[in-house]
């Protein structure tokens, strides 16, 4: 069930709720139980064939994790890794078949030249994320963080809806805590915290990112046809995309996190305004962050950490300077290994492998710069904060940069926006602008500018449409800022050195707020049921 | 060994790493608090750690410490076993 559906938000969400609070009455365990069994239902809705392959799995997952924490496997340590590995390749191998065996073949054919045909597999919805959660567990069990371990409190852990098909990655020991402290009484802070966070979200995604999305497709299918891309149309794909990629899944992630607020249950942050970043490192630590989490702790580290030790054991150094080798060793090697291991994760496709890997080369830029570039304490750092504005738009021109190869069907319509990027088809402008210019469309015509765009596209409307998502991305408060007083996320607090203009932009409980959130609500509530799914969701 | 030596130890072989003579760490401190302390610097560090005290730390761990105090206390965990 899509959350920006008129089933999730009318039907499922409020009866899910209502229920809840109901069975809480008598009995927090049958409001639990209930709320498992509403996940399944919420996950069924689709396909209820997933079930079938997302049950076993699950249970394989527990087995493993009950066999971990036996003292007899406890005791026996090579036993105990080998069944961390045994379950880890588990889960890989499964996420593998269903997503990766058709890219595999096509691979072989590519590179034999051979023909072999697979029947197309449909992925189960989101497994790619719930591999990552179990994977987080398994390693969770074995390092002893997890205590005590019941069957119902793992399925509602893995299987809670509002995190179940595109995250956040949460952990066990943020999330069972919860639901082991939750009363299931209502609580009016919690669910009017939960509607405003959801709400937010359901207009990001379908007011803001749905109204950029049909001019955001229709040039990227011209330049799918091979057709050449003038300049203006050319950098409204590129950063049309990277925005409606940003309020799509930010958007997405508020409805999740609303949604379990609404039951009393803080999920992690996912998006902090990524867009603001003056650094690839920054963006990264804003954009996403569970999977960054997920990727620093579970492949970058582990990779590292043994190439560290390598290193020293062979009689290496660390002490500064570093030697050009030695970076190249031991950071941008696994820097770009586990980039292009997300690149893989985020779909099966040459492209997301290349964009894995540009936003590989990008940190060990940014990496480099800092190892090689002037020292913290260096008379140069005086320019640090002029030569920020700088950074901002380096920065963000490699994102919106790589999310061209990401959004781009085919190699030819990523080469295509490029070319059009970089001016090389030249700059053309709908004729009723260009009439408009009077002398000065002589002029512009001498450095190439030309009337009359090459395709059909609502040029004024979609200007102002990414000028106002822009506007919203860079200066206003994001949703977790908005709702600071409430701790909107888990263990999520307002970074003290970010300006803030003191409180009036903090909800609260007011008259006043609830106009703007009815507002903001009816914005998306009258959107929803375009044709649209989340970005995220095919992962 | 003592809290102070032990922070010591590690103020001294995080300032090598990062060029900072007059670095000092507390118990309190966190990655967020000392500039240039990223992910990179971080693992070099636990690693530089583990060979000049012959400690190992586990994965888990190493993704776990909240602030310098938590290395501190691991430390003298793995000293005393």
């Amino acid at each position: 069930m899509l959350f920006n559906s008129y089933a999730f938000v009318f039907g499922f969400l409020p009866t899910a709720a209502a229920v809840f609070y109901f069975a809480g009455l008598r009995s927090r365990i049958w409001a639990l139980r209930w709320l498992i069994l509403a996940s399944i239902f919420f996950y069924a809705w689709w396909r209820p064939f997933n079930l079938l392959i997302i049950g076993p799995s699950l249970l394989v997952n527990f087995v493993a994790a009950k066999a971990l924490m036996s003292r007899y496997v406890r005791e026996r340590r090579a036993l105990s890794s080998s069944i961390l590995a045994g379950g880890i390749i588990f889960n890989v191998v499964l996420l593998g078949y269903f997503k990766y065996a058709n890219f595999f073949v096509d691979v072989t054919n590519d590179v034999f030249q051979t023909d072999f045909i697979l029947a197309q597999i449909i992925l189960p919805l989101g497994i790619s994320f719930i591999t990552f959660q179990k994977i987080a567990f398994l390693i969770d069990v074995h390092a002893r963080r997890v205590d005590t371990l019941k069957l119902q409190e793992y399925i509602l852990f893995v299987l809670f809806f509002p995190q179940l098909i595109a995250g956040p990655i949460v952990h066990f020991r943020e999330m069972v805590p919860q639901f082991r402290s939750l009363t299931c009484k209502f609580d009016r802070t919690d669910v009017s915290v939960g509607v405003t966070l959801f709400f937010v979200g359901l207009c990001k995604k379908v007011f803001l990112a749905d109204g950029i999305a049909p001019a955001v497709s229709s040039i990227y299918d011209y330049a799918s046809s091979g057709a050449a891309v003038s300049f203006f149309p050319a950098w409204i794909a590129a950063i049309g995309f990277t925005l409606q990629m940003y309020f799509d899944f930010s958007g997405y992630t508020d409805m999740a996190l609303g949604s379990a607020r609404i039951f009393g249950i803080r999920l992690p942050p996912n998006f902090d305004s990524p867009l603001r970043a003056s650094s690839i490192i920054e963006f990264w630590s804003r954009w996403h962050m569970t999977l960054t989490r997920f990727l620093t702790a579970y492949i970058y580290n582990p990779l590292s950490v043994a190439l560290t030790r390598r290193h020293l054991a062979k009689g290496g150094r660390l002490a500064r300077p570093m030697t050009v080798n030695v970076f190249i060793k031991l950071l941008a090697f696994p820097t770009l290994a586990t980039m292009f291991i997300s690149g893989l994760w985020h779909g099966a496709g040459y492209l997301f492998i290349v964009w894995g890997l540009l936003h590989g080369a990008f940190l060990v830029v940014n990496h480099s710069w800092r190892e090689f570039g002037p020292r913290p304490h260096s008379p140069l750092q005086r320019f640090a904060k002029a030569a920020r504005p700088v950074a901002f738009v380096l920065t963000g021109l490699c994102v919106v940069g790589s999310m061209v190869v990401f959004r781009a069907p085919t190699t030819i319509s990523a080469a295509g926006i490029f070319e059009g990027m970089l001016g090389v088809n030249g700059w053309s402008i709908p004729e009723s602008i260009y009439n408009q210019l009077g002398p000065l469309a002589a002029l512009l015509g001498t450095v190439g500018l030309s009337p009359g765009l090459e395709l059909a596209l609502p040029f004024q409307k979609t200007l102002v449409w990414l000028f106002m998502m822009a506007a919203i991305a860079m200066l206003a408060p994001n949703s977790l800022q908005l709702l600071r007083t409430y701790e909107p996320a888990f263990g999520w607090k307002l970074d003290p050195t970010r300006r803030t203009f003191g409180n009036w932009d903090a909800w609260r409980p007011t008259a006043a707020w609830a106009l703007v959130i009815s507002l903001i609500a009816a914005a998306g509530a009258l959107h929803i049921g375009g044709e649209s799914e989340f970005l995220y969701w095919q992962f | 060994m003592t809290d102070h030596e032990v922070l010591d130890t590690l103020s001294r072989i995080l300032g090598e790493l990062l060029s900072a003579d007059s670095l000092e760490l507390t118990m309190e401190t966190r990655r967020s608090d000392v500039p240039g302390w990223d992910s990179f610097n971080y693992i070099n560090f636990i690693v530089a750690v583990e060979q000049e005290l012959r400690v190992k730390f586990g994965l888990a761990e190493i993704e776990s410490f909240e602030n310098v105090g938590a290395i501190v206390k691991q430390i003298q965990r793995a000293k005393a076993r």
